[in-house]
């Protein structure tokens, strides 16, 4: 019960949320309304005008030539200026729900980029997707379908009543007899129909469910001879939501066009008897009756396609639910302490005792100390596991420190702008991301402060100009599918050219642990021993080939620093560093242990 | 037009379902007559009224007339309902479970070549279509032509047939634009379509490269590449929507143009005495009952040209044959666990890449054979050969001394427990997944599997324990977790050959020692298979294989292999190294 009571709340809130969205564009609006309300009164005049005719000139066979023109004329104008008014008015009654759509997926959009790496760690990128792109896309029929049909067909039927009026006042009067009726189908019909609509789609996405996991289990299936028990589940399932399609077939019979057609015909009724009625004692307009008749003919359309829409609505809303809770989740991305802007200069970087977690429970640092002078290069050894990127994911400031401090240039990393560490730090990915584009917008990405002469300097400087220059198109070469056509060296070594290009003073290093083909790992290797001089580099190596000349080697174990020193020390050492390397030297040159 | 011949082929659907077809479609003529109905008891009333003749008698039985009409346009309405769609959604469940049999009766040769996603759209969207032919597809089809030609016949007949003539002029052009529109509306759809699936491309790659991004501070200029395509998208929309928007207003004008013309002439029809006011006005509410058959004669084609295409779909899925072939009179026994391959060759394609060859060996019941080698050796090829997944030639592989082609397949599977590489587990409680292969075993049965697998003490940890709910709906497991439940899924089966396919690579180093210690005591006169990448899950093996591309390259024991250099010595020497280095020196 408690339950139940939340949820309407949750959806009156949501749909108040869904309507301020209106004011996106708000003018655009109030004329498609001024429109429609012109419209939809031109369109009604039609029947008066035949009514005036059947009664003042039909009935009495007064056929004035020049009146007969000015009606004649009159009744095609008002046609065709309806028909131009109510396309201009659907027009922007779509436009507007377009734009409002699309100021809400920037909005989702942008959020999302605000937030921190945290969130995607916990987020499938699959169900991201779908929230910014297909939910957005159901909230747009709310706005296109949904609102705008309810505005539309309830202006419509307020026009039909003040026409209903204007020529009988009475029977205008018992006209309004049909609203409840119809409210009393609506609310009926929204509780049995669209309940029994929504439990055949949970049916639906059930059966669904059930299918997609047999076909992808279904060696599974097979070799344990479950065929049979499978078979006979999933028709249970099927027939499952075969009665509730059927059961929501049965009450639309009652409740929709069947039912409002029954009241259109008691509509029709009502009209007959009254005129019926009158003429027992006094004349009657025949023109009248024509002229109610039509706009009873008229008048249920609407009603149907109300009702129609309903259903449409409770999807709507449960996507503007999960829209609305992306647009508040605040995981927001660290973000800076103090005002003082400072600059790295230097590019000293110093952890003093910094401990972490990503859940809150285990943690993966464990009181990292280390410090590197500007130039040197430190490098990070460890298994998997042992929170090698870790450091390097706290250096980035991907996610808020909990214990400990880490400084550049000795001023703590939360003072400094993002703008600065990101302009300031240069890192290079395990996996070398490339974006849909040419090779020169992989390289200086959206920034415009990068020409083409420094894309040209920063490829040249990491040796990749050689192979872009060959390819046909050169830097304007478009990158397809995720850069599936070049080599994963190639793939590297144009995302070292997308780091030089921004140069960086600090340079964080994720080595490949992918196998390259020696000629390529010789370009790399040379690349990399560019880029890493005279910037303070850390390094994480799988391949302790790669890093024998490092300033200082940190090996990691459990979120500890087990062994420090130089490659020699290590060596003499005899520890774990040791048998890393003596592992590595045994697999050479065929594999690599990460 | 030809699109039309979708009936033709659903005509055995029809054929068996003809009460209801027959009945409804009874049904639907009836309704469309007795809509004839109010339009000419309109006309007369109207007539009664201006000749001052009306009498309460009259209007009584008139407004009777009309109700009685209602009443049963109300409850045939509902029944031709229940009948036509109810028939509809019927052949969706058939096929439905048509194409989940045929599903189950395909060999893993069928998976490998397509995507389950198509397969997902055959069963849902297509089914949709078919389901909307054999429903919506006979309304629109029994309608427009009952509705149209009885309400044309009524107007022409018993009204007049020069004003039907002339009213329906401006009618053709409504059928024209609609059919114009809908091309245009199908060519901007398709661009506006692109655009979407554009900028869900866009949002994909933002989203996977969020972090490298965030590393160059570009989320800024993102966003505004993102504003650039969602733009895009709003603006073939918009050219959507201008078209969408024409329908309405042109079909009014269509409307209004007739009525014009109804009226018009009909006044003149009038003044020459050869109608009476209450024909006019009955004939403009037949002219209103003409619109929607219009509308529905352009809908059809729309209905039967999706039908059509995902028929032709379904039927050409449910003709693909890749099964296994089975002996009619194949032994039916499960064959004891014995197993002797001499296997020249296999390949998954005719004349394709040989994936595996010269593969020679006897395993007696009881034993325990270990197969190891590199990523793509041929070892998941070999297992899977044994549970006859694809087919082999005669006499290469032999259960218990018959040829594996002799048996009958549930034969040969009954016999074997088989824990895969990608350990699938199903949405279900923990305690059904374990029970997958056995589902009536005691719950004594399954505690003991989940023990023997070294996973109860994971189980009784969980919130609700063996009725823990798992896979995408439930709690999320590691991968060594799921590996032991697929292992006790295997063991609960008590399979005379258990096949242990790499399922032990996710779990720690002791774990995978009690699980060895539980199968040597739990199998010991049975026969188990076991391959690995860790040398130490085979170590205690009556025979290890080894394989490289294909080809078997070493054979015997653990013993006999580490006296020899090759590639177990070296890979053994190298593994208590890693496993040193993993335990932090």
């Amino acid at each position: 019960m408690d339950q139940a009571n939340t949820k309407v709340i949750k959806q009156r809130t949501v749909f108040s949320r869904l309507l301020s969205y209106l004011k996106r564009d708000q003018k655009r609006l109030i004329a498609a309304f001024a429109l429609l309300i012109i419209a939809t009164g031109t369109d009604l005049l039609g029947p008066i005008i035949i009514k005036i005719f059947i009664d003042d000139h039909l009935t009495p066979r007064s056929f004035e030539p020049s009146v007969m023109v000015l009606m004649a004329g009159g009744y095609i104008g008002i046609i065709v200026l309806s028909c131009l008014l109510n396309y201009v008015q659907l027009v922007l009654f779509q436009t507007a729900a377009m734009n409002i759509i699309q100021s809400m997926r920037i909005d989702v959009f942008s959020n999302v980029h605000d937030l921190g790496l945290r969130f995607f760690d916990r987020t499938p990128v699959g169900s991201l997707v779908s929230k910014i792109t297909n939910d957005t896309e159901a909230i747009k029929d709310f706005y296109v379908s949904v609102l705008s049909a309810f505005v539309q067909n309830i202006v419509y039927l307020a026009g039909i009543f003040i026409a209903m009026f204007y020529l009988n006042v009475k029977l205008g009067l018992f006209c309004l007899v049909l609203l409840p009726v119809i409210g009393f189908i609506m609310v009926l019909y929204r509780k049995y129909s669209s309940q029994s609509f929504l439990h055949m789609r949970e049916k639906l996405s059930e059966l669904n469910a059930k299918l997609n996991e047999s076909l992808q289990g279904m060696s599974i299936v097979q070799v344990f001879n479950q065929q049979r028990r499978l078979k006979k589940e999933f028709a249970d399932v099927n027939k499952e939501h075969n009665e509730a399609w059927m059961k929501n077939i049965k009450y639309n019979g009652l409740l929709l066009r069947p039912a409002v057609d029954l009241v259109y015909v008691l509509a029709i009724m009502i009209v007959l008897s009254f005129f019926g009625i009158k003429s027992f004692s006094s004349p009657v307009e025949i023109g009248v009756i024509y002229a109610f008749v039509n706009y009873m003919d008229r008048f249920f359309e609407p009603v149907n396609m109300l009702m129609m829409r309903l259903s449409m609505f409770q999807q709507a809303i449960i996507a503007g639910s999960r829209v609305f809770e992306l647009l508040d989740e605040d995981d927001q991305a660290p973000g800076t302490k103090g005002s003082s802007d400072p600059v790295i200069t230097e590019g000293a970087i110093e952890f003093k005792n910094v401990t972490f977690s990503y859940d809150g429970k285990h943690p993966v640092l464990k009181n990292i100390s280390f410090h590197a002078r500007p130039g040197e290069t430190v490098a990070l050894v460890g298994h998997t596991g042992s929170g090698k990127s870790s450091i390097t994911n706290l250096l980035m400031r991907f996610y808020e420190l909990q214990q400990g401090e880490i400084t550049i240039d000795s001023v703590p990393l939360s003072h400094y702008r993002n703008d600065e560490l990101r302009s300031k730090m240069g890192l290079v990915l395990q996996d070398s991301f490339l974006f849909a584009g040419n090779i020169a917008h992989n390289i200086s990405l959206f920034n415009t402060d990068i020409t083409r002469e420094r894309v040209k300097e920063a490829s040249d400087f990491v040796q990749a100009s050689e192979f872009i220059e060959k390819l046909p198109d050169g830097y304007d070469q478009e990158i397809g599918e995720r850069g599936s056509t070049f080599s994963t060296g190639q793939r590297q070594l144009i995302s070292f050219a997308r780091t030089m290009a921004f140069e960086p003073k600090i340079l964080i290093l994720d080595e490949a642990t992918a196998n390259i083909d020696t000629q390529t790992e010789d370009a790399i290797q040379h690349a990399l021993h560019k880029m890493r001089s005279g910037r303070t580099t850390i390094a994480i190596a799988h391949r302790l080939s790669t890093i024998q000349d490092a300033d200082q080697i940190l090996v990691l174990h459990k979120g500890e620093i087990v062994e420090r020193g130089t490659h020699q020390e290590l060596i003499q050492f005899g520890g774990l560093y040791f048998k890393m390397y003596t592992l590595q030297q045994k697999d050479k040159p065929t594999e690599e242990v990460s | 037009m030809q699109d039309l011949n979708v009936f033709w082929d659903l005509m055995w659907y029809f054929k068996q379902e003809k009460r209801r077809y027959l009945t409804g479609i009874a049904l639907l003529s009836l309704v469309s007559l007795c809509l004839l109905v109010p339009p000419k008891i309109i006309g007369y009333t109207v007539d009664h009224i201006k000749n001052n003749s009306l009498t309460e008698r009259q209007l009584g039985s008139y407004m009777l007339i009309l109700a009685a009409v209602a009443v049963t346009v109300y409850i045939l309405r509902f029944f031709w309902r229940v009948l036509i769609y109810g028939a509809s959604i019927q052949l969706a469940l058939l096929l439905r479970n048509r194409l989940y049999t045929h599903f189950t009766n395909m060999s893993p040769r069928f998976y490998q070549k397509r995507r389950v996603g198509d397969l997902m759209a055959h069963s849902t969207n297509d089914l949709q279509a078919i389901q909307q032919t054999a429903g919506d597809g006979v309304l629109t089809l029994v309608d427009s032509s009952m509705m149209g030609g009885f309400t044309l016949i009524t107007m022409a007949s018993t009204i007049s047939w020069k004003l039907t003539l002339i009213s329906l002029l401006p009618l053709p052009f409504m059928a024209w634009s609609t059919s114009r529109y809908g091309t245009m509306l199908h060519e901007r759809f398709h661009k506006a379509q692109e655009a979407f699936s554009e900028m869900n491309d866009k949002v994909q790659e933002s989203i996977s490269g969020a972090r490298v991004i965030k590393a160059f501070g570009q989320e800024e200029e993102d966003v505004d590449a993102f504003k650039a395509l969602s733009k895009d998208v709003v603006q073939k929309n918009i050219a959507v929507a201008k078209v969408d928007a024409l329908f309405d207003p042109t079909i009014s004008l269509v409307v209004g143009a007739s009525f014009f013309l109804a009226v018009s002439y009909g006044s003149f029809l009038v003044l020459n005495g050869e109608l009476t006011i209450g024909q006019l006005v009955s004939f403009t509410s037949y002219l209103g009952l003409l619109i929607w058959p219009m509308l529905a004669f352009g809908w059809l084609f729309n209905i039967v040209e999706r039908g059509r295409a995902s028929y032709d779909r379904v039927t050409a899925l449910l003709k693909v044959n890749d099964v296994i072939s089975e002996k009619e009179d194949g032994i039916q026994k499960t064959p004891a666990g014995s197993v002797v391959v001499n296997l020249t060759s296999f390949s998954f394609e005719e004349n394709g890449q040989k994936a595996l060859q010269d593969i020679h060996f006897e395993l007696n019941e009881g034993k325990t054979m270990g197969i190891v080698g590199k990523t793509g050796s041929g070892k998941t090829t070999l297992c899977r050969l044994l549970l006859r997944e694809f087919e082999v030639e005669d006499n290469q592989i032999f259960l218990a001394g018959h040829d594996i082609n002799d048996y009958r397949l549930h034969a040969v599977r009954e016999a074997i427990g088989y824990v895969p590489q990608d350990h699938f587990l199903f949405s279900a409680t923990v305690a059904e997944n374990i029970a997958f292969g056995k589902y009536r075993a005691s719950f004594q049965d399954i505690k003991q599997a989940a023990k023997d697998a070294a996973v109860y003490e994971d189980i009784v940890q969980f919130k609700n324990g063996f009725e823990t709910v798992v896979g995408e709906r439930g709690v999320t497991l590691s991968g060594g977790q799921k590996q032991r439940i697929s292992i006790a899924r295997a063991l609960l089966t008590e399979p005379e050959l258990l096949i242990l396919d790499d399922s032990l690579s996710a779990v720690d180093a002791r774990t995978e020692e009690d699980i060895l210690k539980n199968l040597k005591r739990k199998r010991k006169d049975k026969t188990t298979i076991i391959t690995a990448h860790r040398l130490s899950s085979v170590g205690h093996a009556d025979l290890i294989l080894v394989l490289d591309e294909g080809r078997m390259v070493q054979k015997g024991t653990h013993e006999e292999l580490i006296a020899v250099p090759g590639w177990y010595r070296d890979t053994y020497e190298r593994q208590a190294l890693e496993s040193l280095i993993a335990k932090g020196g």
